[in-house]
């Protein structure tokens, strides 16, 4: 059962990140640090928590999270603030394949920050406006760099912000679905990791994919949860 | 200088001085127009560079009359038009649209005669070219992905609350070079702002910068074999610190064309007088169909 969560952008610190959330959670549980039997760090900062610890991949810890929740899950889609992930599972929960994008924005949480910085619009409303397009913009390119032109361009001509960002979605499901391809998709398929907040994503992969996903409650969680039933395990 | 017309249709004379050629580059970020009299490696008479944007690719009409006025011409006073780059198709006045990579390759063998490899950093591609007898043997392109290209110079250059035009210089004062780690302009920015933030020097990280693309570039054109003379050409070569970083990646000088945002725009003249020779040498007409400078209306 879980007694407590905390999330925090890393910023430029990862310790002090960490450092911050460990305290903020365990105020929550009303614990101490000493009373934590195990501790299982994942993520790209793992190394960096303050005190000793497991590292395991995201992907184990993904498919650990997901299988819990929806044990009937054989492929997860993580889509990350810098990357995205798609995992293949077996029956247990454990990886059998995967495929993460490259040092690439496109496909990724960041992509949608980008777009949402240059049209002024807050992460947590492109999601419900880009579903109410009924003409999503084409975008031509992939990377997010050239998307943001390509935007600016759209609003000059006129466009909606709803058809635009409908536009968006598309092209990060489309990256999206690039690396689905690769592990093949089976199903059931869930979505987790930030992008799995915005309905608009939800809505353009599963169109993409022609398959409806499963998504977790709390999406930005699933994978230091899955770290925690780890640790549950190490004991 | 008026034209000898025929029933309606261009027919060139054989005299050099008397024929004038355009050619018209329209790149993704900047079009070029260059006009040129007609010898063998002509003079260039005028040459303009402009943002071509959403609006310009319509009215290149206006580029090609602002060139014209310059040098006292009018349309039809041109034997040939040659139109090239992203932005090719329209340009319904052009006699002919030629690839960019053919006109890059004859406008820098006319400059560098021995030139074998050719390095075009453009404001949203990068290409490399191989040359062989004059002509193009082998290319490699990309323009897919920001890294590479002006735009990350660009990109950069907005991070650090600097032009594009200082970042060169500037880089060239690093006592120490930054890795930048990403090849993705996205992430690279963020380096170059926690760079800053770290208190890291501003000449160090655009070193840094300015590697990155070298690598990126030179891990591309490796992949149709770079042999010397390697010539650096588009927006990119005006960036001294750009030059520094893929002289130091070859390990020997490079050749840069004295206006390169040009060669693609005088490579698509040089390639016009070509075929306007042939065809006056086989007594056939030039072009053949009535010009009038028009906004392209197919265009979207």
């Amino acid at each position: 059962m879980v007694l407590a969560s905390c999330l925090a952008p890393s910023g430029g610190n990862y310790r002090l990140a960490a450092e911050q959330v460990i305290r903020q959670a365990l105020q929550e549980a009303a614990l101490d640090l000493e009373d934590l039997d195990n501790t299982v760090a994942t993520g790209f900062g793992a190394a960096n928590l303050p005190f000793r610890s497991r590292q395991v991949t995201e992907i184990s810890c993904q498919g650990k999270a997901i299988n819990h929740l929806f044990p009937s899950a054989r492929t997860v889609i993580d889509v990350g603030g810098q990357q995205t992930r798609v995992i293949s599972l077996d029956g247990d929960g454990r990886a059998v394949g995967f495929a993460v994008s490259e040092k690439c924005a496109a496909g990724s949480g960041r992509f949608m920050q980008v777009i949402a910085r240059v049209m002024q619009i807050s992460l947590n409303e492109i999601g419900p406006l880009s579903v109410k397009s009924a003409n999503p913009v084409s975008f031509s390119t992939g990377c997010a760099v050239f998307a943001e032109s390509e935007v600016i361009s759209r609003i000059a001509e006129g466009w909606s912000k709803e058809d635009i960002l409908a536009g968006v979605h598309n092209a990060v499901a489309a990256k999206i679905y690039n690396l689905v391809l690769r592990v093949r998709l089976q199903p059931e398929c869930a979505i987790t990791g930030g992008g799995a907040k915005d309905v608009g994503l939800i809505k353009a992969v599963e169109e993409k994919t022609a398959t409806s996903l499963l998504v977790p409650e709390a999406p930005q969680l699933t994978c230091a949860y899955g770290a925690a039933l780890m640790a549950m395990e190490l004991v | 200088m008026p034209l000898i017309t025929n029933d309606g249709q261009r027919i060139a004379a054989l005299r050099g001085d008397s024929m004038y050629f355009a050619g018209i580059d329209i790149g993704s970020a900047t079009t070029k127009v260059v006009i040129m009299n007609g010898s063998t490696d002509g003079k260039i008479l005028t040459s303009i560079l402009g943002p071509t944007g959403p609006e310009h690719r319509r009215l290149v009409n206006r580029v090609m009359e602002e060139a014209l006025g310059h040098v006292d011409l009018s349309l039809d006073d041109l034997t040939y038009i040659v139109a090239t780059g992203y932005g090719r198709i329209s340009v319904p006045f052009a006699d002919k649209q030629i690839t960019e990579i053919s006109c890059h390759a004859r406008g820098i063998v006319s400059l560098f005669p021995t030139a074998k490899t050719v390095i075009d950093i453009g404001g949203q591609d990068c290409k490399g070219i191989k040359i062989a007898g004059g002509r193009v043997q082998n290319f490699v392109m990309n323009d897919k992905c920001a890294a590479g290209t002006g735009r990350f110079l660009e990109v950069t250059a907005e991070a650090l609350g600097l032009t594009v035009e200082q970042i060169g210089p500037i880089s060239l004062r690093a006592r120490s070079s930054v890795k930048i780690s990403s090849v993705c302009t996205v992430f690279a920015e963020q380096e170059i702002v926690s760079r800053l933030a770290e208190g890291v020097p501003v000449e160090d990280i655009l070193a840094g910068v300015h590697d990155s693309i070298a690598a990126r570039v030179y891990g591309m054109i490796e992949r149709i074999v770079v042999e010397k003379d390697v010539v650096l050409t588009g927006g990119g070569a005006k960036n001294v610190g750009l030059r520094r970083a893929i002289e130091d990646k070859l390990g020997y000088p490079l050749l840069i064309p004295p206006e390169p945002s040009l060669t693609g725009a005088i490579g698509a003249a040089l390639l016009g007088a070509e075929l306007a020779r042939k065809a006056a040498e086989r007594g056939q007409p030039v072009g053949g169909k009535s010009r009038h400078l028009a906004e392209a209306t197919f265009f979207t």
